[in-house]
């Protein structure tokens, strides 16, 4: 999960996509931890994420399963990986974590200067940062920015880059619409962050602008 | 991972999950290039395979190769740390185990992302460039470490140097003052590797989501530039054991 900071697109692209993090801390407060983690993750429902998955069952939101086989798998030490898709959901997230008060450490990936606004008006003051200091390396070869900001939304690089551009083709012809290819997307994302409507809107505007090579 | 070609139809459904572009058509059946394979299992997972015709082959736990899973498949738990992943907690539960603390830096190199992966010389190329700059300490939860011959020198152990992986972090905390020496050293063999990396930097924050000035301006004046995303620990964590 390391890599939920070095998602990439525009900052107007990534104001819509806030990766959340429950996480009880081996040796620290993983004792009794799970009913405080359920608690947070019906925060979390409540509120109304993208996506989300928790460690205990490893399925994400759109593999068909249901809130209750989430909250029913939650046991000691299980940790939870959520993405929202506006600032006033993470607010509102946020606030409510806040007053919940379940001391579990809480972890937002997403804009900086965004996330100092939130932290502001609910009252929050965040410990730690993990700054992203880019791509280094044979960065030549990379398949293209436009592709990076579809697979860079999996926190353990699980989308591949042809899936991306075969999707693209799908779209292109017609086989696929963009709400399904990002859910196709999202599929090989093991980790729950897959943000699949900012996916969709990456779609859109890519879309247009690809050529395919066969139908 | 293995496709069976006897049961394979060469649909080619697989081919574009594959993170490593391993999967390509022979004799009109799939196959996997098996020096390619990162063993991430994503092909299986996907479950597009209409006669079930990928498998996981005998060998994948069988070491070194058992590596690639170990750092690749996310659902895979590491043998040596005992934990899914790569990496450690680092940054996420700092605010209650103050790993990284006043007057510390949290450092993580992620080689092989995003996308590429990369043959574990690569590692070895950080690792030694560290080591010749004094950093001989990586964290001690991180699997990296028991792939390590020599910490003075910072060689790999040589039964290694062949596999691949899709990604591995080499992580270390770090005196404040030892920032600069260690970005320097980083710029320095970025050119000399096959793969990318990607660079983060992990600090306590001053109140009110402050960045201290001095860790930005060093990241500054040694020629990096942070993102304007990151990762924040909001601080609600609490000591309970």
């Amino acid at each position: 999960m390391t890599h939920s900071l070095h998602r990439e697109g525009s900052n107007e692209s990534l104001d819509k996509d806030y990766v959340v993090f429950i996480y009880p801390a081996r040796g620290y407060n993983y004792k009794g931890c799970a009913p405080k983690v359920r608690r947070l993750v019906e925060i979390v429902y409540q509120v109304g994420p993208a996506n989300m998955i928790a460690t205990t069952l490893r399925k994400n939101m759109y593999s068909g399963v249901k809130p209750d086989d989430v909250l029913n798998s939650i046991e000691e030490g299980c940790r939870v990986f959520t993405v929202f898709n506006s600032r006033k959901k993470l607010k509102e997230l946020l606030s409510a974590f806040k007053a919940a008060d379940e001391g579990i450490s809480i972890v937002v990936s997403g804009l900086i200067d965004r996330v100092r606004e939130i932290g502001a008006e609910v009252g929050l003051d965040p410990h730690t940062i993990n700054l992203s200091l880019g791509i280094h390396g044979g960065t030549e070869h990379l398949p293209s920015a436009e592709i990076r900001q579809f697979t860079t939304m999996c926190g353990h690089a699980m989308i591949a880059p042809k899936l991306v551009e075969d999707i693209i083709r799908q779209v292109k012809t017609g086989k696929i619409d963009t709400w399904n290819g990002s859910l196709a997307l999202a599929k090989p994302c093991a980790c729950g962050i897959y943000n699949p409507y900012r996916s969709q809107e990456l779609l859109d505007k890519l879309s247009p602008l690809y050529t395919v090579a066969r139908w | 991972m293995i496709v069976f070609k006897d049961v394979c139809v060469g649909c080619g459904r697989c081919q574009p999950y594959c993170p490593a572009g391993a999967i390509y058509f022979e004799d009109c059946r799939s196959t996997v290039d098996q020096e390619s394979c990162f063993e991430c299992g994503t092909c299986l997972r996907s479950g597009v395979c209409p006669v079930d015709a990928i498998r996981e082959p005998a060998n994948v736990y069988e070491y070194p190769r058992a590596l690639r899973k170990y750092f690749s498949d996310p659902t895979s738990t590491h043998a040596v740390t005992g934990i899914q992943g790569r990496g450690t907690e680092e940054s996420k539960t700092n605010d209650v185990t103050l790993r990284c603390g006043p007057g510390k830096i949290g450092i993580a190199i992620e080689i092989g992302r995003p996308t590429l992966g990369m043959g574990l010389r690569d590692i070895q190329k950080i690792t030694r460039a560290l080591a010749r700059n004094g950093i001989h300490e990586i964290e001690p939860n991180n699997p990296i470490n028991s792939m390590i011959l020599d910490p003075q020198t910072g060689d790999l152990k040589p039964e290694l140097l062949g596999e691949r992986v899709l990604s591995a972090i080499i992580e270390m905390q770090v005196k404040k003052e030892q920032l600069a020496e260690i970005l320097q050293a980083i710029k320095q063999v970025s050119p000399e590797l096959d793969s990318v990396f990607t660079l983060d930097v992990t600090t306590l924050l001053e109140p009110g989501l402050t960045i201290p000035p001095d860790i930005l301006a060093t990241i500054e004046a040694e020629g990096f530039a942070w993102r304007p995303n990151a990762k924040i620990n909001m601080g609600l964590g609490r000591v309970t054991e």
